[in-house]
Formats: C-alpha cells, sequence, structure tokens
C-alpha cells in the first residue's frame, strides 16, 4: 500500500505543479489576447453609443438589414433602452419630424416603445408652412421647430426613405384608443370629413395665476372627449411661427401642447397643415389675482379648447 | 541518483507535463479569461470598420463634429481622423460602397484630412 501511494505521490505532485504554471501561463502571463471582440463585449456606455449610431446610421440611409445586423447580438433591453433614450431625447430637441419618423420605424420593427413614438408614429409627412395659404400671417422668421428635410445633397447618397411600418402601426393604433390617425390614416375610404377638418374652438378660457409665465395652452380633444396626441399646432404671429405636437407632454394629457407667448402680440392658432386660423387676435393681456387678500396683477395665458363638430 | 528516485523524477515530470497541458488546455480553451467592458479599439475589425462607417453616417444626422472626433478617439487617441481616412482609402481600392466612401469623405473633409483620392467623392462624383 505504502509503495503504490508513493508511486502515486510523484505523478500527483507533478500534475498539480503543471497545472499550476499552466494556468498562472495562460491566465496570467499570456491570457487570450484582447483584439477582435464584438459589440456584445463592449462596455456600456460603448454598447449604447454602438446602438446609437446604428439608429442614425439608419436614419442616413434607411437600410433596415444593415441596421438589424448591427444589432444582432445585442441584448434587447439594451437595445431598446438606448433606442427609447435616443428619441426621447430627438423629441425634446425638436428635431426634424423626419429624422423622428425614420427612429420610430426602427423602433417600430424592434418592438420598442415609448410614448414619444406615438406622436411620430401617425403624424402626417411634414409639411412646410405655406405662406401663400395666409399671405397675412407669412412667418417671415424661420420658425425653431419647422421640420425641414436633412437628407444629405449628394445624388450619390440614398435619401432616406421614411416608410411606415403596416405591423407596428397597427399594433401601436390598437394600443392608443384616441389616436385621431386611426380614422385618418388608414386607407380605406371613409365618406366622414377628417377629424382635423371639423376641428372648432370649444372653449376658451383666461387662466390668472400669480407669477405664471404667460403661455397659450391647448388641448385638442375627440368626439368623445379624450385628448388627441399627434396632432400639429400652429401658432402664427406676425413675422413669426411655432408648431408643437399634442402629447409631447403626457404630464398634462395626451392632447396637450403649449407655447410661450409674449404681451402685445396678435396670435392666431391653426392645426394641422398651417392655413385657416381656428382662433385669431389672440392676446396676453394682465388680469387680476387675489392673494392673500391682496389683489394683484399677472400675465394671464390662454387656454384653448379644440374638439371636432 | 538511485534507481528509485529516478523513477520518482521521472514520475512527476510526466505528472507536470500533463498537468502543464491540461492546464494550457484550461486557460486557453476551455475556461479563458472572458473580457467584458472592452472599448471599440479591441473590436473585431469588420467591427471596427463598421463603427468607423457609422460615425461618419450619424455625423450625417447630428452634424456634431466635437462628437464625431470625441468617438474616433476610442480608436486612435492621437489621431483621430486617421481610421476615416485609412478606411475610406482602403474601401476606394477595394471597391467598397461609394455611399459609405462619400460619408467618409464627408466626416474626412469635416475634420480636415481629405485626401485626393477622396475629394471626387466628396463632389459627388466618384
Amino acid at each position: 500500500m505504502s509503495g503504490f501511494s508513493a508511486r502515486l505521490a510523484a505523478p500527483i505532485l507533478g500534475l498539480a505543479i503543471g497545472l499550476a504554471l499552466g494556468l498562472v501561463y495562460t491566465w496570467v502571463i499570456a491570457p487570450v489576447e484582447l483584439v477582435n471582440t464584438y459589440p456584445a463585449l463592449l462596455r456600456t456606455d460603448y454598447r449604447q453609443a454602438w446602438i446609437r449610431l446604428a439608429a442614425l446610421s439608419y436614419v442616413t440611409d434607411g437600410n433596415l438589414k444593415r441596421a438589424r445586423a448591427r444589432l444582432d447580438g445585442l441584448k434587447r433591453e439594451d437595445v431598446a433602452s438606448a433606442i427609447q433614450a435616443l428619441i426621447e431625447e430627438y423629441a425634446a430637441a425638436g428635431r426634424p419630424a423626419d429624422t423622428l419618423r425614420s427612429l420610430t420605424t426602427l423602433a417600430g420593427t424592434l418592438n420598442v416603445h415609448t410614448p414619444a413614438m406615438l406622436v411620430y408614429l401617425y403624424t402626417p409627412e411634414p409639411r412646410q408652412p405655406t405662406p401663400a395659404r395666409t399671405p397675412s400671417r407669412t412667418p417671415a422668421s424661420t420658425p425653431t421647430h419647422t421640420p425641414a428635410p436633412h437628407a444629405p445633397p449628394s445624388p450619390t447618397v440614398p435619401a432616406p426613405q421614411p416608410t411606415h411600418t403596416p405591423g407596428p402601426v397597427a399594433d401601436a393604433v390598437s394600443q392608443s384608443p384616441t389616436s385621431v390617425f386611426a380614422s385618418t390614416g388608414t386607407p380605406a375610404p371613409t365618406p366622414t370629413v377628417p377629424l382635423l377638418s371639423r376641428l372648432y374652438l370649444a372653449e376658451q378660457g383666461l387662466v390668472c395665476q400669480p407669477e405664471q409665465t404667460a403661455r397659450i395652452e391647448v388641448v385638442v380633444r375627440d368626439e368623445h372627449g379624450a385628448g388627441l396626441p399627434g396632432v400639429e399646432v400652429w401658432l402664427t404671429w406676425p413675422g413669426g411661427a411655432d408648431r408643437a405636437v399634442s402629447g409631447l407632454k403626457p404630464q398634462h394629457g395626451t392632447g396637450y401642447v403649449d407655447f410661450d407667448a409674449e404681451p402685445g402680440v396678435s396670435y392666431a392658432l391653426s392645426v394641422g397643415e398651417l392655413g385657416l386660423p381656428l382662433v385669431t387676435d389672440l392676446r396676453i393681456e394682465p388680469c387680476s389675482v387675489q392673494e392673500d387678500d391682496r389683489e394683484e396683477t399677472a400675465l394671464g395665458s390662454w387656454r384653448i379648447v379644440l374638439e371636432p363638430r | 541518483m538511485s534507481k528509485r528516485a529516478r523513477k520518482w523524477v521521472i514520475r512527476a515530470a510526466v505528472g507536470g507535463a500533463a498537468g502543464l497541458a491540461l492546464g494550457f488546455a484550461i486557460g486557453w480553451w476551455l475556461w479563458p479569461v472572458q473580457y467584458t467592458n472592452t472599448a471599440p479599439d479591441v473590436l473585431r475589425r469588420d467591427y471596427r470598420d463598421d463603427y468607423v462607417v457609422m460615425v461618419a453616417t450619424a455625423y450625417e444626422v447630428e452634424k456634431d463634429l466635437d462628437q464625431a472626433r470625441q468617438r474616433l478617439r476610442l480608436l486612435d487617441p492621437q489621431e483621430p481622423a486617421a481610421p476615416v481616412v485609412e478606411l475610406a482609402n482602403r474601401l476606394v481600392e477595394v471597391g467598397g460602397a461609394a455611399e459609405d466612401v462619400t460619408r467618409l469623405a464627408r466626416l474626412a473633409w469635416a475634420l480636415g484630412t481629405l485626401t485626393p483620392t477622396l475629394t471626387p467623392y466628396l463632389e459627388g462624383q466618384p
């Protein structure tokens, strides 16, 4: 027995030492070289940047297959969070509607959904303000939020093709029971007048609160009184115009949109294509507000409610 | 050395060799060092190339040269524009997609490193 143990002791000891040396060499001295890695191994911030770059590249080249290949192998949660963040950042920054539409199309095909997407999935093709329609209110200065084509001018670069993907659109419509585009965005012929054409001024009230910023708040509602997201609202004034889309401030309701306003300016309000105003000569004026048994003067804000006839 | 001692040494050496081989097998193939949190500069070449193309393409949307430069610094901290020019020239040589070369040329021009090879692409006439 002792001879057997003695015979085994040598190879076991050698094996242990050899194994230890081998592991030290392969793990510490000459580990697998850090080359030829792939995006999934990138540090979190670099991985997010990779996804962001892939999405922005899709905006420019419109190549869905390539975008998918670039995002292939990455965790779905990573892709979703990065694209959601990008869409929300771009929506908040007032980036061109074309860009946001492309991003939401990509997000839709990747099954990523975020509230900011809904607006851009259903908004009609961006339209430039047409001064010919409203000669008296021609925006002389360029509106800050005017959608503008962003495609590079070179003929060698294919222009981005913002296309609506039927699948995700249908999905999202079903998730948004109050969407105006459920009735206007489908190709099926309908004898009803488009909802935007039926909107009229249902309510107009002065909001007077101490130390408030003068604003024009607009609430767009559907036939049932529910807020309508995705409606393009224009505020025009002599020498300028501004555009906003309802639903981007969900904390105020899905049909809500507001504009900063200044006293002494005559504003007009229209929806959809910049055309016949629904409200004209809207002016910010001082109002009285009662506070601590004192009467103070503040700048009044307007709250406008638009509903279909 | 006695015969017995020599046998012991041989057995130990054989065991050591087997252990070493086992250690190499485990350390390099079966259970190698796992890298995470890597940076773009160690991406495989095709991914690296794609990264550069994406930076150039995203620049078309963002128009943020500092951002593009910062992203390229992850590949070459000293000369951020170098990967752009190198890839563009390589794509020209191998007949890569003209759209990609055009975007790379635009970024190279913005970074002030346009080469004569890329000038036709910038003018839209490759």
